[in-house]
């Protein structure tokens, strides 16, 4: 890439970010609600009405009672230094927060994206290879409803079946508690059987997408001179496909790989909440619910950056892969 | 190919081969289980588990408001009253007094309480902890009475005894002074922000338990007996809340030990021998708020009065709650409260006295609610039966928290909330119907009587009064008030108490101390 486009580009994302922290900052402000009048609850919930006084003083302890534009600067001074400001609800730093719930939710999102992208590809290829025969129009009919289904469906059948009523998996978490493990091993086995639903059901909703882009790679090169000259060779079909025929479909799975990460974080969120697990997806729900205007912007900001730097990351590969993309 | 499928075949059995070890391994411990490991102990139960969630770290400062925080806060953190069945009873301390003057109480401290790093709990604590409570409000902040400190002075007579004075008498003193939390002077007086206090010290208190474990991502909480507790004796050695997907079916697996269930599922667990189903108090409703400082034509009584004829308050409970609830009392304190006023009486649904009372006047209004589905079903009966009576209800449904903002700047025209604690004491009426836009001369004099009335017997009429008044006018009209059900297993823990102004069980500490009803 020559300098000054490489700079443009970079310019690009900054006014991207610069405008989606504005947003961020106004967006859940302008919102009805504050995070401290609370008059009425969930049936059956308890909660505590803070008096008139009480409300005030928080107000002042956060902040909050300082003119927007005030505001406005301390949350853009304090992002520059890397200081995401204090959870109302949580009481404590927003950093802190986002940071103990990550790890959960990019390892259902990372094994997620990686066991679609590898069963998606691989009937994808199939069924590009055996175009118009009985196998490829059921994988296509079966990979196309699955991926209609949505994440939370999948996850409240996978919930009732393997975990409730067959007894193989645990209800919900992401570990077991109070518990002594024996081993590192114990606790690594215990962490994956509770994470194996909440994959599963990710992973069904993400094959689709894969799937199409293969097939569809593999319908339009099957025909292609070289892939006759591999037949011809009398290389094996395994061989034709998987490293002839995949060679060329590797640069659209690629940016599908890492732009699906945007969506299975978004697929996560609610997948999470069906199984109480303890990752972004839930914290992203209860901060906008208790109107947490800290805890609100950094999950944005998070899942932003997250977003962006995926997408660069897929030109920037895009680029070293093909040589014809400048 | 057929190499191909060779190695998908191989790679399913490998799959499905992981997927039976990993299903082999991990799994909740049975109740049965637990119960075996810990025989020869000398608690009575050895772990009760319930529904987790999470509602803060449980010092007085960093619960959540939201939720049930507080209650766990209090496993650790006594008072100098605890909530019994019937009313406030003893707890730290022993016995209480009302000065002849009736201007202030005097306390004396039960003996040989301890905070659980081993120092005793002396008066000094006592008084610090009201003074430090000024300085920083804590999350339930109760020892002011209208944004002024209740309390004057507290003086030390004894090394046990302690006399507060008060402000002003007012009848709500002793539960408020009763239920302030307790901390040691030792460790707070050198904490200056407690907001930002999460030491392990900050988790010593004086109660029956104290936390083991805490994770605030997972939700999950493990409060363990404290051995050396001055009071009751804990009924079980370790309280534990665990994450849950759906309850219902941690229950039938035996991961929690108690849950609540809706009506429908009633019928299904009345059918099960192994099963006790608890009903709760109707201390939990719904109301109708009108908003007289803006709509003009709610502030004439017979159309409010109109509109409580034209609600079939019946057909809602049987259609929303599933007949789990009570009418609400146009007098607004519940049917199940210990003060509830017989004579109060209800409006029944009569359409034609509606009519009568708008004189043949038609009028619209919207009605705000929640978005949640119980809520909106609630505004379209109601839309439903008073179109009946020639009243147009249009309904309008926001989220919690921008309904809770349109009332609080009066930002409606009639507005459905639901919530809590119409269990607690009498003078909830006085602060509920302070309505702007609503003036009674007789429900403004009855409340402030009853509350400078120091005389139980003397103060209980006062609030009857204050009721009827109240039902006459309907400044607001409560709908109903549900009946939750819960339901936990008669071979697991059975020591279920409530607290007499509170609708959940699991809340009161006394559910887990020892028989101390």
């Amino acid at each position: 890439m020559k300098p000054n486009r490489r700079k443009m580009k970079l310019s690009q994302y900054a006014v991207t970010i610069l405008l989606i922290l504005t947003l961020n900052f106004f967006l859940p402000r302008l919102m009805p609600g504050d995070p401290f009048t609370v008059l009425s609850a969930d049936e059956g919930e308890v909660h505590t009405t803070y008096s008139e006084e009480d409300i005030q003083r928080y107000r002042a302890y956060y902040g909050l009672d300082r003119p927007l534009v005030h505001q406005y600067a301390s949350y853009m001074i304090g992002i520059l230094q890397g200081d995401l400001g204090y959870s109302i609800q949580f009481k404590q730093d927003v950093g802190t927060v986002i940071f103990n719930r990550l790890p959960w939710t990019l390892f259902l999102v990372g094994i997620s994206v990686g066991l679609s992208a590898l069963i998606g590809v691989f009937f994808g290829v199939i069924s590009g290879y055996k175009k118009n025969t009985g196998i490829d129009q059921f994988l296509y009919s079966f990979f196309i409803t699955l991926s209609e289904i949505p994440g939370f469906m999948i996850g409240l059948l996978l919930l009732f079946f393997f975990g409730a009523y067959l007894n193989l998996f645990p209800l919900s978490g992401g570990m077991t508690h109070f518990r002594d493990y024996a081993s590192r091993g114990e606790q690594i086995l215990d962490i994956l059987h509770h994470s194996l639903l909440p994959i599963t059901a990710l992973t069904i909703t993400g094959m689709g997408g894969f799937y199409l882009i293969a097939r569809n790679t593999m319908v339009s090169i099957i025909d292609k001179p070289y892939m006759m000259m591999a037949k011809a060779k009398g290389l094996s079909r395994t061989r034709i496909l998987f490293y002839h025929g995949l060679k060329n479909a590797f640069l659209p799975i690629v940016t599908r790989i890492f732009l699906s990460f945007g969506q299975a974080m978004g697929g996560a969120l609610l997948v999470e909440n069906v199984f109480n697990y303890p990752g972004i997806g839930r914290l992203m729900r209860e901060a906008v619910t208790l109107r947490d205007y800290p805890l609100i912007q950094g999950v944005f900001i998070f899942m932003t950056l997250f977003v962006l730097s995926m997408n660069y990351l897929s030109d920037v590969i895009y680029k070293r892969l093909d040589p014809r993309v400048i | 190919m057929a190499k191909g499928y060779n190695k998908l075949l191989r790679l399913t059995v490998l799959l499905v081969a992981t997927l039976l070890l990993l299903s082999a391994c991990g799994g909740e411990e049975t109740v049965e289980k637990a119960r075996e490991s810990q025989e020869g102990r000398e608690y009575t139960y050895p772990v009760v588990r319930l529904e987790g969630g999470d509602y803060g770290l449980p010092t007085p400062f960093l619960h959540y408001g939201r939720g049930p925080g507080g209650y766990k806060m209090a496993l650790i953190f006594d008072s100098l009253l605890e909530y019994g069945e019937e009313g406030l009873i003893p707890w730290l301390a022993k016995d209480y007094q009302l000065s002849e003057d009736e201007r202030s109480y005097r306390f004396t401290l039960r003996e040989g309480d301890t905070w659980h790093d081993g120092k005793p709990v002396t008066a000094e604590d006592v008084k610090f902890s009201f003074e430090y409570f000024q300085e920083h409000p804590p999350v339930w902040n109760g020892v002011l009475l209208e944004g002024k400190p209740i309390v004057d002075s507290i003086e030390i007579l004894e090394d046990d005894t302690l006399v507060f004075k008060l402000h002003e008498p007012t009848a709500t003193s002793l539960e408020q002074i009763g239920r302030v939390r307790i901390i040691p002077k030792h460790i707070w007086e050198k904490v200056e922000n407690p907001e930002t206090y999460d030491e392990e010290e900050a988790l010593i208190g004086s109660g029956p338990f104290q936390l083991t474990e805490y994770s605030s991502e997972h939700g999950t909480y493990e409060f363990t007996a404290f051995e050396n507790y001055g009071g009751p004796k804990p009924g079980v050695e370790k309280i534990q809340f665990v994450p849950v997907s759906d309850s219902i079916m941690a229950f039938e697996n035996r991961q929690v030990d108690m849950i609540s269930i809706n009506e429908d599922l009633l019928e299904r667990y009345q059918e099960n021998s192994e099963v006790e189903i608890l009903e709760d108090p109707g201390f939990w409703g719904y109301r109708l708020v009108f908003n007289l400082e803006d709509q003009e034509v709610l502030q004439n009584k017979d159309v409010r009065r109109a509109i409580a004829y034209g609600i079939d308050a019946d057909n809602l409970i049987d259609k929303v709650a599933r007949g789990a609830a009570t009418p609400g009392s146009p007098g607004y304190l519940p049917t199940d409260h210990i003060w509830y006023n017989e004579r109060v009486g209800f409006y029944d649904y009569d359409s034609e006295k509606a009519k009568e009372l708008l004189e043949g006047e038609e009028y619209s209004f919207t009605l705000l609610t929640g978005n949640d589905n119980r809520e909106v079903r609630i505004g379209e009966l109601l839309k439903l039966s008073l179109a009946e009576v020639g009243i147009d209800i249009e309904v309008e449904s926001i989220d919690g928290k921008a309904r809770d903002s349109a009332l609080q700047e009066g930002n409606y025209e009639i507005l459905l909330t639901g919530h809590g604690g119409w269990g607690s004491d009498g003078d909830s009426l006085r602060s509920r119907y302070r309505i702007s836009g609503f003036h009674n001369e007789k429900i403004e004099d009855l409340g402030r009587a009853q509350l400078v009335e120091m005389d139980p017997e003397k103060r209980k009429e006062k609030i009857f009064a204050l009721q009827e008044e109240i039902a006459k006018e309907v400044p607001m009209l409560p709908l109903f008030n549900t009946k939750g059900y819960r339901v936990y297993y008669r071979d697991g823990y059975d020591n279920w108490v409530y607290m007499f102004d509170h609708h959940n069980p699991i809340h009161s500490k006394l559910s887990f101390l020892e028989e101390i009803r």
